[in-house]
């Protein structure tokens, strides 16, 4: 996990992520990325096509190992996306992607 | 020491005739290009496919039926010389249709091309069905699609694999395979033939020219045809995305890995590889038309190959009549023709049958009018 | 682009990136009267240098006196007459007959921009490492570590391990330190002799002296507050089930293993080569950088009304990135409409500051030569992530005749995942050589496909055509 700097927490403005469905206080000007690794950590944070977890290595924008569901669409690079109020964000453990069925529903 | 056969060109058609003369007992050496030469090999689908194959030409569409049907143990034995899985499936494919003007001609296309054989009329099976009837092999399927033709025959395989697989069991079948070994020139000697390399030079008893889109220049030098010209397809590979129960298209399939594949055009425009951002979107509103689930899913890879065509679209098979023990093999359906390649097409080219089992397909048919 | 769709948008000077070089290169366009666009990934300008540097999250005292000379190139490029365009990836570019084709993606929707003239400022990317374990989360790269610094003031909450070679990990380990959370340890896997560089090389060192007690004062700090500096490494694990769990290392021949549950990594920069390399522009292995540069002229020019300047066409740190940023503009300059006497002498002031402190580079490439022997990594290490291949796949691949990089991708799929080979290329390229006896040029890289950037099919198809819900 990541932690604020003591001098930053108190006056930088903040926003309302959802993380799995649950509330989270955090920098207005953090990634999602950085936002998670702030809130939830590296553990689970995606499961890879292979079955083994991973988490963002690079934070900017090469590796892709950071991605994630961000309001509703799977696989987005977490990192170069900064977090607005009260977007959903969905860990990818396992992946959670669109199927046919759903998106003819 | 000197070898039975050269053949210039390490593609899946030179590879493919190479693993079955090999496997006959030849002592082969495979000439191949640069890392950098066109390449359709790499560019291509992944079909094996019967339909919309010999319309015009019947015994095109009889020799891929063939091939399909020879596929499943070619798979199998390459399989098992390689340990690589090709990730090839037989279950069917469905040539899509966007509306009802496609779906009529098609129809058409190939009740005429079963009317000239009867072979045709017996064994290849095909089926239209509509876009309700579509949707249990292709769920998902957008409303704007009309319908398609569906064909038992049709599959796919992993094309990178398969040429992977036959370098593979062709090294371990003792085959000669020098890479990055373009040939300058190709002539006969007293006893057989030369290719003349940047250094240095090969021999063999026999040569066959499986270059592609080389065979433009290279063939006429053993009296061969050059008949061949590039056609430009464009393609698209999207992210891995979970796997559906779904039936290959030429228009757009899910790989073994997870990937759609979109592609089928068809652009004359010279040797230019180049991919062109009209055609990306023309493809990307292809594939979100056909699928309107993939809108929010990624595009990893677009590319484009030189598909190798003859001025009818018919492969050309032909032993040179100025230089008896040359041969010319080119074609566009390299994948699909693969299991015939390695089996018939070898055979052939072992016992010198190719003019007499395969005279249709000689170069002579571009020039002459068809009278034997 | 086809008709159905919105037409293109025109620049005069089109520039990609507003890191220093970037920001530099606008600027001096802008004072000329040259009104460039700029197109910039991220959401506000400094690049990754100068990240979120008009409203730092951490004391300067913790980021650094260096980020205050960013503060000042920012406002300056802020106040310029500059067509800023944040959050815009730049996905395609081709050359088309009087200049480029740039295909933009903005809040979902792509647009294509014709530019007459392109400054390439996209930067570098950290040189991937890898070692069996690196994919394990828990293991991230020392400069993901600084970004979340300046992102958001965000520290690791459990001491970290710095590991690799080169002035970012004392840099960081320094600036955890300001920031009251040093590290456990700097394990430092620069082999020894290249410390030794700085004597046998006084001239190189002169110049260079800036860096050099930058570095030396920083080491030392950080010794003098107990974090151990560990050297004489050559080999590296990291291990966990689902997360980092220990890592193990060999120092001067003995394994040692250390409870550890985040490990910064870090080797060094080198160009993001993606964008240079899908033009086609030729690149050639700098020996001393260890990786492949675009090919540039004395104006820094590359191609035909096209400049490539910074860190993405080869390291020369923020400073130098910001020297050639105006040097191009001047170029640029020069062929719209001349160079007035004051700024040729601008131009060739700048040149030589450029040459003497390329001359102090060289001694710290030589210093900071990556410990990086891809073809004695234990087979088990990943090389490709996104695929999931291991040094022992490739080698599968290459005795199964892959003697290519293209052909060596298709065998395997080596690259073929979302990063698009970013973290694999190079070092397919290097196993390849090691393993052909080829010189990494003989060997080239694969080629570079679009797009070169992340897109959706319903962003890049023609709008309207996307149903919105079917029933």
């Amino acid at each position: 996990m990541f932690r604020r700097l003591p001098e930053t927490a108190s006056d930088s403005a903040e926003v309302t992520l959802w993380v799995d469905g649950e509330p989270r206080q955090v920098g207005a000007t953090l990634s999602v990325a950085a936002a998670l690794l702030q809130q939830h950590g590296w553990a689970e944070y995606r499961l890879h096509h292979d079955g083994t977890p991973r988490a963002p290595l690079c934070m900017m924008g090469v590796c892709h190992d950071c991605l994630i569901t961000i309001d509703g669409e799977p696989n987005r690079q977490g990192c170069l996306v900064i977090v607005k109020d009260g977007m959903r964000i969905e860990t990818q453990m396992p992946a959670a992607q669109p199927t046919p069925g759903a998106s003819t529903g | 020491m000197r070898q039975d056969f050269f053949i210039v060109g390490g593609g899946v058609v030179g590879m493919a005739i190479a693993y079955g003369l090999a496997r006959a007992g030849q002592g082969v050496t495979v000439l191949d290009a640069d890392d950098t030469a066109f390449r359709a090999s790499r560019g291509n689908a992944g079909l094996t496919w019967v339909q919309g194959k010999g319309v015009g030409m019947p015994s095109y569409a009889e020799m891929s039926l063939d091939s399909v049907q020879a596929w499943p143990s070619f798979a199998l034995e390459l399989q098992q010389r390689t340990g690589l899985e090709l990730e090839y499936e037989r279950r069917g494919g469905v040539d899509l249709c966007l509306d009802e003007e496609e779906a009529h001609a098609r129809r058409t296309e190939y009740r005429e091309l079963q009317a000239q054989s009867e072979r045709l009329r017996r064994d290849f099976h095909w089926e239209y069905l509509d876009r309700e009837q579509l949707l249990p092999f292709l769920p998902g399927l957008g409303k704007r699609v009309a319908g398609g033709t569906w064909s038992p025959h049709d599959g796919h395989c992993n094309p990178l694999y398969l040429l992977r697989a036959l370098h593979a069991a062709c090294r371990r079948l003792g085959v000669d395979i020098r890479q990055a070994t373009p040939v300058e020139n190709l002539a006969r000697t007293e006893s057989g033939f030369r290719a003349t390399l940047r250094e240095g030079h090969v021999e063999a008893e026999r040569c066959i020219v499986a270059a592609g889109l080389g065979a433009k220049r290279l063939a006429p030098q053993l009296g061969l045809s050059d008949d061949v010209f590039p056609l430009r397809g464009q393609m698209l590979i999207t992210e891995r995305m979970p796997r559906v129960e779904q039936l290959p298209t030429p228009q757009i399939r899910q790989t073994a890995t997870g990937g759609y594949l979109i592609g089928d055009t068809h652009e004359r425009v010279g040797h230019d590889k180049g991919v062109t951002l009209p055609m990306l979107q023309t493809l990307a509103d292809k594939a979100v038309r056909i699928f309107p689930f993939l809108r929010s899913t990624r595009l990893v890879r677009a590319w484009a190959a030189l598909r190798v065509m003859t001025p009818d679209g018919y492969p050309l098979y032909e032993r040179s009549m100025t230089h008896p023990g040359a041969y010319n093999v080119n074609c566009h359906s390299g994948i699909t023709l693969a299991a015939f390649h390695a089996d018939g097409l070898a055979q052939a080219i072992l016992n010198d049958r190719i003019h007499t089992h395969f005279s249709q397909f000689s170069g002579a048919r571009f020039h002459v009018p068809s009278t034997p | 682009m086809s008709e159905n769709s919105t037409s293109s948008q025109v620049a005069e000077v089109a520039i990609i990136g507003a890191g220093p070089s970037g920001l530099a290169a606008a600027t001096r366009l802008a004072k000329a009267g040259l009104k460039p666009v700029v197109f910039d990934l991220n959401a506000a300008p400094g690049g990754q240098v100068y990240r979120q540097v008009e409203s730092p999250q951490a004391d300067l005292r913790v980021t650094g006196i260096d980020y205050r000379l960013g503060q000042r190139v920012v406002e300056a490029f802020r106040r310029a007459r500059v067509d800023y365009r944040p959050d815009s990836r730049v996905w395609w570019v081709q050359r088309v007959d009087a200049g480029f084709e740039l295909g933009v993606l903005h809040e979902g929707r792509s647009a294509v921009w014709r530019a007459r003239r392109l400054i390439l400022c996209h930067g570098a990317m950290e040189r991937p490492f890898p070692f069996p374990g690196w994919q394990l989360p828990g293991v991230m790269t020392a400069g993901a570590a600084q970004v979340l610094l300046k992102q958001g003031g965000l520290l690791p909450e459990d001491a970290p391990i710095l590991v690799g070679s080169g002035p970012l990990i004392y840099l960081l380990g320094w600036q955890y330190l300001q920031a009251g959370r040093p590290p456990t340890c700097i394990l430092d896997l620069t082999p020894r002799h290249q410390w030794r560089l700085p004597l046998r090389q006084p001239v190189k060192a002169w110049h260079a002296r800036g860096y050099l007690f930058k570095g030396l004062k920083m080491m030392l700090a950080l010794k003098r507050a107990g974090v151990a500096i560990e050297r004489d490494i050559d080999a590296l694990e990291a291990i966990g089930d689902k997360v980092l769990e220990q890592i193990r290392y060999r120092q001067r021949g003995h394994w040692k293993q250390r409870p550890a549950s985040l490990l910064l990594s870090h080797v060094g920069v080198v160009p993001e080569t993606h964008l240079t390399r899908s033009l086609g522009l030729t690149h050639r292995w700098h020996a001393e950088q260890q990786s492949f540069l675009p090919v540039r002229d004395d104006t820094l020019s590359a191609d035909e009304n096209l400049w490539v300047v910074g860190d993405g066409a080869a390291i020369g740190g923020a400073v130098n990135a910001m020297r050639e940023g105006t040097l191009s503009a001047l170029e640029v300059i020069a062929s719209h409409h001349g160079l007035t006497k004051e700024e040729r002498h601008e131009r060739d002031g700048l040149r030589r500051e450029r040459a003497r402190d390329l001359c102090a580079r060289q001694l710290l490439d030589a210093m900071f030569l990556p410990p990086l022997n891809i073809d004695a990594m234990p087979e088990e290490t990943i090389i490709c992530r996104c695929e999931a291949l291991t040094r022992g796949d490739l080698d599968q691949a290459i005795s199964d005749g892959a003697e290519g990089p293209n052909q060596l991708k298709a065998f395997t799929r080596c690259g073929m995942g979302p990063c698009q080979g970013r973290q694999c290329s190079v070092n397919a390229t290097l196993l390849l050589s090691r393993r052909l006896a080829q010189t990494p040029d003989q060997i080239g890289q694969w080629q570079i496909r679009p797009p070169v950037q992340t897109i959706t099919l319903g962003e890049l198809a023609t709008p309207g055509v996307v149903e919105n819900r079917e029933t």
